[in-house]
């Protein structure tokens, strides 16, 4: 059997494929360094795949890993359809950790089907009130939501490091951070002896799907889209440009809040200042490398968790310095950004649909 | 008290030379039509590419002049991207900052060695201070102004050279009317896509001394993500000041002393970190950008055609 394809048809296989190609080319140059480094990068790229998927413990860390950073690239999809420039969801995530273990602590023994729900509402509802004073400023003084986010992103970080330092710390502990919260709050574990807990499943069996419905075939999905290709046309069309302005911000800071919760009842049981390694930027690259799609971003952020989680394997077997991931996800963001809008202006000339 | 004053204001003088140089570079560049948030990203990997220059060759100037060279390649890339094939600028800049964290991260244990050491590495050679004598001498001005280092005098040269430039001759018009509406820019037959990269060009050599002088003046050494947004707020002093020269100075001039005094509480020590924390002073300068945007940074209008790319009708 032969395959012929139209040159029209290529550049929309190229185009589905691209993702994956810009990976490897990814993969490809880091492979480069890593041999001027003087490792040798066969047995880098090995470890790499072994830390992200080489037994079933590593595929549970995976999708623990990639949890934290899938609430917030879900969000970051919804404000990013919009337009909406969300830079603010690694402050966001920091109130939404904060709150979930102050509530947390103060949940006094209530049943955990309560509690923890409780907890991630609570939590959900500190990075969309983080996010809500950027929102409010976009859309009623038009002040521009980058900077703005930036900022309140600092001022997140310093204040959880005064409140740990201060006055929530474990008076017991070493170290600046909460005391551990009560068992009933800490999420169940899915599967015995692996790590793999109900915030990931719940993540990614349930909110995977509630945001691809939502961006994909609800009003508010569709008005979202009409403000993010054309403000004007969109107002044309009667719809309330600031509110939906302020709807995108709320729900991503909502998800960038749900993140922290994830960390604190999932995988740390307490506040730490560190609680998270810049998953707030790292969403950005995988809501854009996603295409804005939320099964697209829950690929990218498994693949991004694998990443993370091999470059740490990859230090310990190969010697191959810390820090390849967010290498890595720099190249893969610029390669994306780069090539996907190129190919997407060929398409444009040649009349191929994008869908 | 004296002391203190001076203290304080030459501090100012000091931790305003990079943002100004950085900020006067993207009000150049926004100025042309394009919002570059990428100058976060420059700073970082001019700051970067210094600190190895001159780690490796122990003279700053080298480190100072491969930021420069870096900086434009920065610059000319993204203007690439987003100037000839038109790809939207925020989603470029962002990516761009992204990849300036994630690469400056590995590369910095890529070359200093993955294992954790007590001292990290830093450079025995950085730029000083050139007083200019005589100036240096007057009681007051002397310190503050005339005490710094060739870049602080380089700025005060610039910031009115680009306010002529901008408002009194030919190139600035021209400049300025790519930024409005390229479209009648391109009719009246200027070379839009010339004056867009020329800008970029010149922030880009801005912004890697302004990154430059994070790691090889102010400090002596280079830190993960040491801008920390300082690219961010340069951006914002340009809308803040309106997107002109001097207006931004002045805006520059205030935040400067508001990070001073940040540093001189931390430096204090004790006696006021117990009643001001620590982690209240660094939050201090974003709080003071955050406030100040809010204030005065309701619909300043600034160049039309700012942020949207322009492609031209063949």
């Amino acid at each position: 059997m032969k395959f012929k394809l139209k040159y029209s048809e290529k550049v929309k296989v190229i185009y589905t494929l691209y993702p994956v190609i810009s990976i490897v080319i990814a993969l490809a140059i880091l492979s480069l360094v890593i041999y001027i480094i003087g490792v040798d990068p066969i047995k880098a790229l090995y470890y790499l795949y072994f830390g992200m998927m080489g037994n079933y413990n590593y595929v549970s860390e995976t999708l623990i890993r990639a949890t934290p950073i899938l609430l917030v690239s879900l969000g970051l999809a919804i404000a990013f359809t919009a337009k909406v420039w969300n830079i603010g969801a690694e402050g966001q995530l920091y109130m939404g950790g904060l709150i979930a273990a102050i509530v947390a602590l103060n949940s006094g023994g209530l049943p955990s089907a309560i509690a923890i729900p409780l907890i991630w509402i609570c939590a959900g509802l500190a990075g969309a009130a983080w996010a809500f004073i950027p929102a409010i400023l976009k859309a009623k003084y038009e002040i521009n939501e980058i900077f703005t986010t930036i900022m309140m992103n600092y001022i997140a970080i310093y204040f959880t490091s005064y409140m740990l330092h201060g006055p929530l710390r474990d008076p017991v502990s070493h170290f600046p951070e909460t005391p551990t919260i009560p068992e009933n709050t800490w999420l169940p574990r899915i599967i015995p002896q692996y790590r793999f807990h109900a915030g990931s499943l719940f993540s990614l069996v349930v909110l995977v799907p509630l945001v691809y419905i939502m961006l994909s075939r609800s009003t508010l999905g569709f008005k979202l889209k009409l403000v993010g290709s054309s403000r004007e046309s969109a107002r044309y069309y009667g719809v309330d440009v600031e509110k939906s302005i302020i709807y995108a911000m709320l729900l991503s800071g909502f998800f960038a809040g749900l993140a922290g919760a994830n960390e604190v009842t999932g995988v740390v049981f307490k506040m730490r200042p560190e609680i998270s390694p810049g998953y707030g930027f790292t969403g950005i690259a995988v809501a854009l490398l996603g295409r804005l799609n939320a099964f697209g971003v829950m690929l990218a952020s498994i693949f991004m968790g694998g990443l993370i989680n091999g470059s740490y394997t990859m230090h310990r077997m190969a010697q191959v310095p810390v820090g390849v991931a967010y290498f890595v996800q720099g190249l893969l963001i610029i390669l994306v950004v780069a090539g996907e809008y190129i190919l997407k202006r060929i398409m444009l000339v040649k009349g191929v649909s994008v869908r | 008290m004296y002391e203190i004053v001076v203290g304080q204001l030459a501090a100012t003088v000091r931790i305003l030379t990079p943002l100004a140089l950085a900020a006067l570079g993207e009000l150049i560049v926004e100025r042309s039509g394009v919002l570059n948030l990428s100058i976060e990203g420059i700073m970082l990997f001019g700051a970067f590419v210094a600190f190895i220059t001159t780690f490796y060759t122990d003279n700053p100037w080298i480190g100072i002049l491969s930021a420069m060279g870096v900086g434009v390649l920065l610059a000319l890339f993204f203007g690439i991207l987003t100037v000839l094939l038109a790809l939207d600028q925020i989603i470029v800049g962002l990516s761009m900052n992204i990849l300036a964290m994630g690469a400056t991260f590995f590369f910095y244990r890529a070359i200093f060695g993955w294992y954790v050491s007590p001292v990290p590495p830093h450079v025995e050679t950085i730029i000083t201070e050139m007083p200019i004598p005589g100036l240096s001498m007057i009681p007051v001005i002397g310190p503050i102004f005339f005490n710094q280092t060739v870049f602080t005098y380089l700025l005060f040269i610039l910031i009115p050279l680009t306010y002529i430039v901008l408002y009194k001759t030919r190139i600035g018009l021209h400049l300025r009317a790519c930024g409005e509406d390229p479209l009648v820019a391109d009719y009246l037959g200027i070379n839009v896509y010339k004056y867009r990269f020329i800008a970029l060009a010149i922030e880009g050599v801005l912004g890697g001394i302004a990154g430059a002088l994070l790691s090889i003046s102010q400090y002596n050494m280079f830190l993960d993500n040491m801008t920390a947004g300082r690219g961010y707020i340069a951006i914002a002093l340009v809308i803040l000041g309106g997107w002109d020269p001097l207006k931004m100075l002045l805006g520059t001039l205030l935040y400067a002393f508001v990070e001073a005094l940040q540093l001189r509480i931390q430096a204090a020590g004790v006696v006021v970190t117990a009643w001001f924390p620590y982690q209240f002073a660094l939050m201090l300068p974003y709080l003071v950008a955050l406030i100040a945007l809010i204030l005065f940074g309701r619909r300043i209008r600034g160049p039309k055609a700012l942020a949207k790319p322009y492609r031209r009708v063949r």
